[in-house]
């Protein structure tokens, strides 16, 4: 819209009436707006239609500018890796060691009598790099599944003997009950997925229930669950700056012996080596799990 | 209905053709000032009429995980075989949850729950900022749902994926072929203890009878398929599977953390003053507050701040 000076313009003093009149009009039209928005804030629109648990939030001083980062906590990161008979696990603490030591493929280990020929190799990790993951609300909604809420703050039961209570009640044709398939501790309810869709659908229709938990009653609620489903995942092999792993260590060695054997060989700076924090060896025929987490933790 | 700048000069031109106008210079001033500030109210407007009309959707998480740094903590030992034919991953994630916070708003989060608590009982608050008196409004803070689950990543060691195979045999045929010229020790292969083939993708999974074939397979990208004569190069790549566990909607509350409004008016003052101000105020416990564990407030621009466990 452009203005154009009309008649009434001319006359000293009515532009600036009529642009105070429409600063007027702006100004009531702003605030509509933003009491509309207001109103839209403090009753959220993307509040989920079915009960679902509280969770209590805290606010610790994160806001928009400086996150660059995920908007969403990644925790509790961990990686379990299986390492084989025959091969071992060698931590370096400066990981330019470790860089020099896998420059070579093969490492021959000096023993008295004879050498022994490895194979080295870094410890690549899978890593999620990238994360999408929907809720079914809109979708379909997962029917052969409900969500057992209510239960108080302080039970002493624990996580196996509270699933299995409320397994056990709403196993039960008698409470309105069936076979149950799966079950899940959520934070704050219980998940249970039963092999016939009415059974849950029924229950959810029912909605309150008195259960018995560690000799008292608790009065819980059952609601349709929620499930969710990854739409995708990337996952790229990151390896681990100070770890080197060694394979195809012949079998001539006990384990005590080979591990002495392995910590001289690499602990010798003349040989690329250098300070070893901490070395596994794994003797033939046995496996085990190497733990790893996030350095933070 | 935008204002272009030429357009308000077009405005200008016809009143300077107004001599008498021109001789009153306050009243052009006021003139152009007031057409700047309609011109901002203008934007305002629309930039609001845009955001309320976006549609809300479900919860949604998607994310870019930035790089963390492994390392080593500990060795297990299992009971369970089947623990070591893949290398697993897993780890929780949990919305934060975004609360925008208006001009004139503050969030302040109390320590203690029984504070804050209090402090939404009491409503109004009275606080001295410079010598002025404002009225702060203490109030619960309306939050959204959030998404909590678990991932897990399972990279076997037992298995690969195999893309690109040509589509020339029949399934049974192919399938056989497949397993032959995986179960080659030369090429690194080993033996086969099942594939399965689908013909139409041109894919397959492959999974070994011993652990170490498959990471020798995958230490290149590809791997040669006979066929009669022939000799095909497919692509060969990890077996992943991912699992979401644990996955829960749930409905954000806050109980130690505290809105307060109300500090419109002092726009025009330093927000660290103000900030300051407010922050003690509530610090003290003779005006209903205590520790005070994180405070923010927004005086001059709209702020998104997070929530979180």
């Amino acid at each position: 819209m452009s203005v154009t000076p009309g008649p009434a313009f001319h006359r000293r003093g009515s532009l600036l009436r009529t642009l105070q009149e429409e600063q007027a009009r702006l100004k009531m039209r702003l605030q509509e707006l933003q009491e509309l928005k207001r109103g839209l804030r403090d009753s959220p629109q993307d509040k989920v239609p079915f009960p679902v648990p509280e969770v209590p939030l805290v606010f610790r001083g994160h806001i928009k500018e400086d996150m660059e980062g995920p908007k969403s906590l990644v925790s509790n990161l961990q990686i379990s890796y299986p390492l084989s008979g025959g091969s071992a696990l060698v931590i370096f603490d400066d990981p330019k060691v470790a860089k020099q030591v896998l420059r070579q493929k093969e490492h021959q280990i000096q023993m008295e009598e004879c050498r022994l020929r490895v194979q080295v190799q870094p410890v690549e990790l899978p890593v999620v790099t990238a994360i999408q993951v929907t809720d079914r609300v809109s979708s379909q909604m997962s029917s052969q599944r409900v969500l057992v809420s209510g239960f108080p703050a302080k039970l002493k039961l624990s996580e196996e003997e509270l699933l299995d209570k409320v397994e056990l009640f709403f196993g039960k044709t008698k409470n309105g009950g069936g076979d149950v398939e799966t079950r899940e501790l959520l934070h704050g309810g219980v998940m249970l997925g039963f092999a016939e869709e009415e059974v849950a659908q029924n229950l959810c229709r029912i909605g309150q229930f008195t259960v018995p938990l560690g000799g008292r009653q608790f009065p819980l609620k059952v609601s349709p669950y929620m499930s969710g489903e990854i739409q995708k995942a990337e996952i790229k092999f990151q390896p681990v700056p100070q770890a080197v792993l060694v394979l195809n260590i012949p079998d001539v060695l006990d384990g005590p012996e080979l591990q002495d054997v392995l910590q001289v060989h690499f602990q010798k700076p003349t040989r690329g080596g250098g300070e070893v924090e901490t070395l596994t060896a794994v003797p033939p025929g046995e496996q085990c799990l190497a733990v790893f987490t996030t350095e933070s933790s | 209905m935008a204002f272009g700048g030429e357009e308000i000069d077009e405005v200008m031109k016809e009143y300077l053709k107004d001599e008498e106008f021109t001789k009153d210079e306050q009243k052009q001033k006021l003139i152009e000032k007031i057409l700047e500030e309609n011109i901002y109210l203008t934007m305002e407007i629309q930039k609001l009429e845009t955001e309320l009309q976006e549609p809300t959707g479900s919860s949604q998480i998607k994310e870019d995980i930035p790089e963390t740094k492994m390392k080593f903590t500990s060795l297990e030992n299992p009971e369970d075989d089947s623990r070591f034919s893949n290398i697993s991953c897993s780890f929780q994630v949990s919305s934060r949850v975004p609360y925008e916070l208006q001009k004139g708003e503050a969030l302040i989060t109390f320590e203690d729950e029984e504070v804050a608590q209090n402090v939404i009982r009491m409503e109004k608050h009275h606080v001295n900022i410079m010598d002025i008196g404002v009225e702060v409004m203490a109030k619960p803070v309306p939050l959204n749902s959030g998404v909590r689950f678990q991932v897990s990543v399972e990279v076997s060691k037992m298995k690969v994926n195999v893309t690109e195979i040509p589509g020339e045999l029949p399934e049974n045929q192919m399938r056989d072929k497949i397993e032959l010229s995986f179960s080659k020790s030369r090429n690194g292969g080993g033996e086969v203890e099942c594939v399965e083939y689908d013909k139409q993708a041109g894919s397959a999974v492959i999974t070994f009878v011993e652990t170490g074939v498959a990471d020798r397979i995958l230490k290149k990208k590809d791997y040669p398929l006979y066929i009669n004569q022939d000799c095909h190069r497919v692509v060969v790549s990890p077996y992943i599977e991912t699992h979401l566990k644990k996955f829960q909607v749930f409905s954000g509350i806050s109980k130690r953390t505290v809105l307060l409004t109300g500090l419109e008016d002092l726009y025009m003052m330093d927000e660290e003053i103000v900030g300051d101000s407010v922050n003690i105020h509530f610090q003290r416990p003779k005006n209903g507050g205590g520790e005070v564990d994180m405070f923010k407030c927004c005086l001059n621009e709209i702020c998104v701040a997070y929530f979180q466990e």
